[in-house]
């Protein structure tokens, strides 16, 4: 997978930004921001405008759904995958609805992760092309 | 849940009882029976010194006379239940033994049984212990429903637990050990490489378990949800054939769609499930037959249902084990080939999920050694 933005990764849990920022590593992309919380992640998204947004759904303070919604009223063109634990339809649907990109299984295995996340790039960035600065 | 056994002969002393009739003598020749038996009593002359007594005494049955000057027996009933509702003690009507009218009208006033005068003793005593008894028992049965709902909601919570405190953890550990394989963070010696691949695969074992438990839970809580959608059997079989290749070829053993139907069927079923269950018996396959296997899978239909068969190279079901096939834990006697891990649980979600469906899922040895499994669910109309 050929990546050159940058990806903001939220998930409350350490481990969970560990794993799929060495994923991410893994997979060639270098530029991996991190927050661990819906309003950290407003910030660092308005500070440092990444190319794409990994978010979790079930977190404390404001959780996945709230922050896609903040997000996107900030940047309608932001690209968002969710990452779920349990795959809840009801929940992914408001997301799709809300202008969510997909939605990625955080407990699959790493290869159903990158293929996911290779998916939603090829479909959101003309192939091959680094993605548009944000403006 | 420690509550008392409630039997025929359970001791009801204490329990209280008003007595409405505005026939003093009446009223004295029941509490004295009532009395002895170790009621507590209370006596009221009239339906409306009933209704002023009801709150304070709260009696657990009320006897009460149907003709009383003021208002009768009937009205007072009725004003008894629609005041307090469910919580309103049983009323046992008291009439002229003549008064067949009276008896269907009083049952129609919300009376759970009546008693004539003259009274015999022994039917009084029999008939109100019935009824005593016969509300202890409802009011048993009440708190065993909340303490039950209780309970299913603590299962919930523990539930819960499970999914994101145990999951979540366990896919990352599971996530990580096998980035380490693949050496996304530097070459590691023989050794290191044998202790990550351990993690990895125990952490795998782990996680397919509390996936298979929380199946199970869900589908028993009756929380199985099915989102149905017009599916081709074809494309789903397709997938799963594709990517279990991979698994299959860590044991020099392929997977082969056997050439089927040329029009693919349309099915009505949940996607997601579907695939779980596809994805299951092919794995399954991989699983019990020799390295170096050939598993053939095919599609058919009928009139009115399609699904997929799976041939495998494997020992096939021993008859004597059959009925445990699809049951939860139901491990039978053949072993994974490869020292692969089993929950146990795998078949009887699938069962789970296909009769959730309105399908069918069944195995049948193969005369020339192996086992076909086959599932059907309905087609898309």
């Amino acid at each position: 997978m050929i990546f050159e933005g940058s990806i903001l990764l939220v998930d409350d849990e350490a481990h969970i930004r560990k794993f799929i920022s060495l994923l991410l590593r893994h997979l060639g992309v270098t530029r991996i921001l991190e927050a661990s919380n819906g309003s950290e992640a407003l910030a660092v998204y308005a500070r440092e405008h990444p190319d794409l947004v990994m978010l979790d759904v079930n977190m404390p303070v404001m959780d996945g759904i709230e922050t896609l919604r903040n997000l996107k009223q900030a940047d309608p063109s932001a690209v968002v995958v969710m990452l779920t634990s349990l795959a809840n339809r009801q929940t992914i649907d408001e997301a799709v609805a809300l202008g969510a990109a997909n939605y990625i299984r955080k407990d699959a295995p790493p290869e159903d992760i990158g293929r996911a996340l290779a998916e939603t790039i090829d479909a959101c960035f003309e192939s091959g092309d680094e993605p548009a600065p944000a403006p | 849940m420690d509550l008392p056994l409630i039997t025929p002969s359970t001791d009801l002393k204490g329990k209280r009882i008003l007595a409405v009739d505005d026939d003093r003598i009446n009223l004295r020749i029941i509490g004295g029976i009532l009395r002895h038996e170790g009621y507590e009593i209370s006596e009221a002359a009239s339906g409306e010194a009933a209704l002023d007594l009801y709150p304070t005494f709260r009696p657990n049955l009320v006897l009460l006379d149907v003709m009383m000057p003021g208002i009768d027996g009937f009205t007072t009933c009725r004003t008894l239940k629609k005041t307090y509702g469910d919580q309103c003690a049983p009323v046992i009507f008291v009439t002229a033994k003549s008064e067949a009218d009276d008896i269907v009208m009083g049952f129609d006033a919300g009376g759970v049984d009546y008693l004539t005068k003259p009274f015999r003793p022994k039917e009084v005593v029999a008939r109100i212990r019935t009824h005593l008894i016969n509300q202890l028992l409802a009011e048993q049965q009440k708190l065993l429903v909340s303490q039950l709902s209780k309970a299913n909601a603590d299962k919930d919570r523990f539930l819960g637990m499970c999914a994101h405190d145990l999951r979540n953890p366990l896919s990352s550990i599971r996530g990580l050990a096998e980035l380490m394989v693949e050496d996304a963070i530097g070459t590691m010696t023989e050794e290191q490489r044998d202790i990550v691949q351990t993690i990895h695969g125990a952490s795998q074992a782990m996680l397919q378990l509390v996936n298979e438990l929380l199946d199970v839970a869900t589908i028993e809580g009756g929380h199985m949800k099915l989102d149905r959608q017009p599916t081709s059997v074809r494309e789903i079989v397709e997938r799963s054939v594709y990517l279990s290749n991979m698994e299959a070829a860590k044991k020099e053993s392929r997977i082969e769609m056997v050439a089927g139907d040329a029009a693919p069927p349309i099915v009505d079923v949940d996607r997601n499930k579907m695939r779980q269950v596809v994805d299951n018996i092919i794995s399954n396959a991989i699983k019990y037959s020799p390295k170096g296997s050939v598993i053939q899978v095919s599609i058919h239909s009928n009139g009115t249902t399609a699904g997929f068969a799976v041939r495998d190279q494997g020992p096939g079901i021993p008859d004597t084990e059959r009925h445990l096939l699809f049951k939860d834990f139901g491990r039978l006697s053949a072993k994974p080939t490869a020292g692969e891990k089993s929950t146990g649980l795998g078949l009887a979600i699938c069962r789970k999920i296909i009769e959730a469906h309105r399908g069918s899922i069944g195995v049948e040895n193969l005369p020339g050694g192996g086992a076909e499994f086959s599932v059907n669910v309905p087609l898309f109309k």
